[in-house]
């Protein structure tokens, strides 16, 4: 049985403040990152000297990735990550898509299929 | 890696401590072990205090999910949602576009799923409940937890293993059905 992790727990073994990373911002310049997005690394015509959370976020998301996933991959708490994933758009280093299914229920066509590739599994 | 960008769907899987979502999301998951974190501030607290956290600077909520790919265009992500209602504060962002939740009860502690069916309901996101039978011994009626939860006769109520892949296929089969049928008769 895995236990659930719930249970509020200190931060442990960080040695820093989470929002130090962000130079205390705590709310991103936008809010369009849902757990869900997926992110997409921009191809860069050269190098550039970036700090090192966000070269780790570049790096997870070489190809679509979610926002959660790169939560998990780098670390880094939700909203700490936001900030850092809108100055990475800001700078053009990143697209964000927004899935379909963001803010409305799928389609009953779309809930059929999902249903079948479910019953596939 | 593929360049298209799939769609993503959001399940929630909503329980109180130790109803097995963690498990649950693990036994379907096609990835290992992924969390998150939100930080919990001061005012996200609430009237629910938390035992020392008064000497802490910043006080951490994981967040455990799954993966599953269900073709090149469609990935489902299930999301463990502590269902107690000191973390209230993450519900409405997880609600928002979830394509339904499953409320994972516990019937040694059916109580902890009052608040989260509450709030499903007023937020009209769908939900089924599944009754986690692990411990293996104890009996479960879907019947006695419909009457204790109060819930609609055409709510579906099953059993599951949350340990094992199938019984949680069986589980998410039967919540998309139901969301169809939702959306079929017009609701």
């Amino acid at each position: 049985m895995v236990e659930d992790k719930e249970t509020a727990s200190d931060t442990r073994g960080r040695l820093i403040r989470p929002y130090f990373l962000t130079r205390g911002r705590t709310r991103p310049s936008r809010t369009d990152f849902a757990m869900t997005s997926q992110v997409v690394a921009t191809p860069q015509p050269e190098p550039v000297e970036l700090g090192p959370e966000y070269q780790s976020i570049l790096q997870k998301c070489a190809g679509p990735v979610s926002v959660a996933e790169i939560s998990s991959h780098t670390h880094l708490p939700l909203g700490v990550l936001r900030v850092l994933l809108a100055d990475l758009l800001d700078q053009g280093r990143i697209v964000v898509y927004e899935s379909m299914w963001q803010r409305e229920r799928p389609d009953t066509g779309t809930l059929s299929t999902i249903l079948d590739r479910l019953r596939a599994l | 890696m593929s360049d298209i960008v799939p769609d993503s769907l959001k399940i929630l899987v909503a329980g109180g401590f130790g109803a097995g979502k963690t498990t649950l999301v693990a036994a379907l998951s096609e990835v290992e072990s992924l969390h998150t974190e939100e930080l919990m501030t001061n005012e996200s607290v609430g009237v629910d205090s938390l035992d020392g956290v008064e000497n802490k600077a910043t006080t951490t909520v994981a967040l455990d999910f799954g993966r599953l790919t269900l073709d090149e265009r469609t990935v489902v992500y299930m999301f463990g949602t502590p269902g107690q209602p000191r973390f209230s504060f993450m519900w409405e962002e997880l609600a928002e576009g979830a394509l339904g939740a499953v409320v994972l009860a516990d019937t040694r502690r059916l109580v902890d799923s009052f608040e989260v069916i509450d709030f499903f309901e007023r937020r009209s996101v769908p939900f089924i409940v599944a009754v986690n039978c692990f411990d293996g011994y104890r009996s479960h009626d879907p019947a006695d937890v419909r009457i204790a939860l109060d819930l609609d006769s055409d709510l579906p109520v099953m059993l599951c293993d949350a340990r094992e892949r199938e019984s949680v296929k069986e589980v998410m089969v039967e919540l998309v059905s139901h969301v169809l049928q939702l959306e079929l008769s017009g609701q």
